[in-house]
């Protein structure tokens, strides 16, 4: 464990991450959110009229939708002023689609991925990588293996232009309607960047393909939208990275993600946040699974102001099943606010739900979740599992489940547990020799490791880098 | 929907409530603040996911349930010599003090739109006080509701190192189409005085039931809650205890059946506001035919509250198809020195145990009748009143043979 703290400091993780770079744009637009400001994001893409109105549908939603604040403990968000936000900022790079080498991006643009070490990343485990800095994705590549075999992954914006048919059925239609939320709906209506993923029937990606989203300036928001299209026994597994410099004012993320699950295939979406802490995290993530679907969520919280998340999984066909595997890390000014929904809406269907917080320093976590299994959904299985650990008595940890069973013939748990680091845990590993330090580190990496393993190597090591870098200094 | 029902009442019915129990003006005083705030008041909070009001209150039409000025009960208080139960007209005239010290304190009569009614307008109610080393046993107090509407007060004051056991039931004398009861029990637990409060609710299938319990435990003190509802076509209760005292604690133990199309929102609730506190709460109950639960379970531990241990858990079992379940267990945690879980569960009766129980030659429905009522055994080994056990076991028990 020592050495591996060394090594934290070599690498100097805290850096990697707040370093800022001059903002450079090509097109910015004006802040707040007025028609116009969508037509010239659209224009500004060159987009088909079909995409514009959708936009415009989805901007008239937002406006006539409230604020979300009748949420029994919900995190304070009267300090996001969304007409203060700049919804849309190009970076000056030459080719609009992304390139797919490193070398001829910008100079700024390149040393901050090659600070967040994704190009390092690629080499090493990932079939492609998209990489999206303010509003447009500027790097984007998949090894050819892939390409010949009919997999697509492009930025979202490309997709549009090139895949119309599929991106007008699926985007933002059955699974994330704008009128689903309100910041669905901003969502909807600003949109930009993204990534698109298609993979034919019967193909396996097997390694990951990545997307890296980076936000750099100040006051902005970012709204990537994906869409994943994985086709009859198919399998693949996306993992986006997010992070940004911390700014005096906020900034606002509010992704979209849909992901169609086809009959017998399987996806797992892996996402590990660590937004600085002005940022206001508010997304909705939605999948839906055909008959004997596997959707996997893996999603690792540590940055943001306020975050609001529930991935959320339709199981719709017969003997599909659903995991989310959930770490949420709250340190000083913290919110995290977050957890998972399930849709029981076919028989023999299945879901697990595991939730891991820790908050210290006065952060607060909560488990949200909702599970709900609908009349006719027999012998549905539901497991909801929360744990959640506590540093000192600043911190707050909140657990807040929601079961609606319509159906008799199911098998539903629920289990949480809230508590302190056990000092005879402490104790123990002391007697072994280990620092107080050390010893409470370990016990932490031991409490998230359910969710380390889902992950490759290289974020297994990062997510636990994270942790360390938020527990440094203010234990022992 | 409140400015409808305003309407239909007035300062003069609550004046002539309140001057028939020959109340002083600071009672009158309380209950015309109540009247006046329902404007401004809200329903009692209900859960809402995203589509779906668990409890939709404002189904109820009160206007037609409201009758204040024609109460009618049946009421039977009684108790052992050594503590006082007194019907509340007597209580005010012999302790007013007493009244005056803890009325509303623990509830506030302005929560909700239906803790101010219930306020405003209530006609019969009992006062329990054990003086200090007093052990009671045995305190029943029996409501039989024969009018439209019936507002019912309680309150249990226990001295220091006392104790109490109290059997509270409603049922329903003369039936109406529909009938509205609505209740409120505060307990005011002295230092390591002990009260278990037993509450059997059972009344007729018309009616409309919203209750609130609540107690609040000084140094030591120990309030066990046993909660039954097996009547009614809509409840919604809250039982809960505020732990204000070190080394306080506190069980609440639920059971309940619905059945045909009845609805039960049932809140269980303890707020840790002290040092080394305990709760332990445990519901479990039946859905039938059409019924549908709501539980809520709420353990809230404060900044304050260091040692604490915490656990809650709530099974449903399925006996329909066509039923419906709810649940959420929340658990709010601001003190790092906790203890805390809670588990919920729904299914249906276990098919292995039902073979097994055939397998030993017992019919399908008996069996099936053996392992709900075994299903149930949990929480009736927490009752220590024997009528109160045998009552809630015979409902049980009958409402399984009116099964088939």
């Amino acid at each position: 464990m020592s050495s591996e703290q060394d090594h934290l400091k070599e690498t100097d993780t805290e850096a990697r991450f707040e370093f800022k770079k001059e903002e450079n744009s090509a097109v910015r637009s004006d802040k707040g959110l007025t028609e116009e400001v969508i037509r010239m994001i659209s224009e500004d893409k060159d987009e088909p009229d079909w995409m514009l109105e959708r936009r415009l549908r989805a901007l008239e939603q937002y406006q006539n939708m409230p604020m979300p604040t009748d949420w029994p403990g919900q995190p304070d968000l009267t300090e996001l002023d969304i007409e203060e936000i700049v919804p849309y900022i190009r970076p000056d790079v030459d080719k609009r689609e992304g390139v797919d080498d490193w070398t001829e991006l910008p100079d700024e643009i390149k040393d901050t991925f090659d600070k967040l070490g994704i190009p390092e990343a690629e080499k090493n485990a990932l079939s492609g990588v998209g990489a999206q800095y303010e509003s447009e994705v500027v790097y984007q590549n998949m090894q050819e293996q892939w390409e010949e075999k009919g997999v697509i992954f492009m930025n979202m914006d490309r997709a549009v232009q090139e895949h119309p048919e599929l991106v007008k059925e699926h985007f933002m239609t059955t699974c994330v309607p704008p009128s689903d939320n309100k910041f669905a709906a901003l969502h909807g209506a600003v949109w930009s960047g993204g990534s698109f993923v298609y993979v034919p029937e019967d193909v396996t990606v097997e390694m990951p393909v990545q997307a890296y989203f980076r936000m750099n300036s100040e006051g902005m928001g970012q709204f990537e939208h994906t869409l994943i299209i994985a086709e009859e026994g198919s399998e693949v597994h996306y993992i986006e990275g997010c992070s940004a410099p911390k700014y005096g004012t906020h900034n606002l993320h509010s992704g979209g993600v849909e992901v169609f699950v086809g009959e017998d295939a399987h996806v797992q979406y892996s996402t590990v946040q660590n937004w600085s802490k002005n940022t206001f995290n508010l997304n909705t993530k939605r999948a839906i699974c055909e008959a004997n679907g596997t959707m996997e969520w893996v999603s690792g919280s540590m940055g943001s102001k306020a975050t609001m998340l529930y991935p959320c999984t339709i199981l719709k066909g017969r003997g599909s099943t659903d995991t989310h595997i959930t770490i949420a890390f709250a340190g000083e000014g913290q919110d995290i606010d977050t957890g998972a929904k399930v849709y029981h809406n076919a028989p023999d269907t299945s879901s697990t739900i595991e939730s891991k917080s820790i908050s210290k320093d006065g952060g607060r976590t909560n488990y949200r979740g909702l599970v709900h299994i609908a009349d006719g959904a027999e012998n549905s299985s539901t497991a909801v599992e929360c744990d959640a650990l506590m540093f000192d008595n600043e911190s707050t940890s909140d657990t807040m489940p929601y079961m609606e069973i319509e159906e008799s013939k199911v098998d539903v748990a629920h289990e949480a547990t809230v508590g302190k680091i056990g000092d005879e845990d402490i104790f123990y590993l002391q007697s072994r020799g280990l620092d107080d330090d050390d010893a409470k580190k370990m016990i932490v990496a031991g409490f998230i490791e359910p969710i380390t393993e889902e992950l490759p190597i290289e974020y297994a090591v990062e997510l636990n880098r994270l942790i360390e870098l938020e527990m440094e200094g203010s234990l022992g | 929907m409140s400015t409808q029902l305003h309407a239909n009442l007035t300062e003069e019915q609550v004046r002539q409530i309140s001057g028939d129990l020959d109340e002083p003006d600071w009672l009158l005083e309380i209950r015309l603040e109540a009247l006046e705030a329902l404007e401004e008041l809200d329903m009692p909070d209900v859960i809402r996911t995203p589509g779906r009001d668990w409890t939709n209150l404002h189904e109820l039409d009160f206007e037609s349930l409201v009758d204040p000025l024609n109460a009618a009960e049946n009421k039977d208080q009684v108790g052992p010599d050594e503590a006082e139960v007194l019907p509340w007209a007597d209580a005010v005239a012999e302790h007013e003090a007493l009244l005056k010290e803890h009325f509303g304190s623990i509830v506030d009569p302005q929560e909700n739109y239906l803790t101010a009614l219930s306020t405003a307008l209530f006609s019969t109610g009992t006062v329990v006080y054990v003086p200090e080393g007093v052990d009671a046993e045995a305190v029943t107090i029996r409501t039989e509701q024969n009018s439209r509407s019936l507002f019912n007060y309680t309150l249990v004051v226990t001295e220091e190192s006392s104790s109490v056991t109290i059997l509270e039931r409603q049922s329903t004398g003369s039936e109406q189409d529909e009938q509205y009861y609505s209740g409120i029990v505060e307990v005011a637990a002295g230092e390591n005085s002990y009260v278990q409060y037993g509450s059997l609710q059972n009344l007729s299938e018309d009616a409309y039931n919203f209750t609130v319990k609540r107690g609040v435990t000084d140094t030591y003190a120990t309030i066990d809650w046993i909660e039954g509802n097996v009547g009614t076509q809509l409840t919604k209760t809250e039982v809960s205890t505020e732990l204000n005292g070190d080394s306080s604690e506190t069980q609440i133990v639920g059971a309940f059946y619905g059945h045909n199309d009845q609805h039960f929102d049932l809140d269980a609730k303890v707020w840790h506001r002290a040092e080394h506190t305990t709760a332990d709460l445990v519901t479990r109950g039946v859905t039938d035919d059409v019924a549908r639960s709501v539980y809520e379970g709420v353990q809230d531990v404060g900044e304050g509250a260091w040692d604490t241990s915490s656990y809650q858990r709530e099974n449903t079992l399925m006996l329909s198809d066509e039923s419906e379940a709810d649940a959420s267990p929340k658990l709010i945690i601001n003190n790092h020195d906790t203890e805390a879980s809670h588990s919920a569960t729904v299914g249906q009766i276990d098919q292995e145990d039902l073979l097994y129980m055939t397998s030993r030659g017992v019919d399908p429905r008996s069996a099936r009748n053996m392992l709900v009522e075994g299903f149930f055994v949990p929480v009736l080994d927490e009752v220590d009143v024997d009528e109160l056990r045998d009552d809630l076991e015979g409902l049980i028990r009958q409402r399984l043979h009116a099964r088939d």
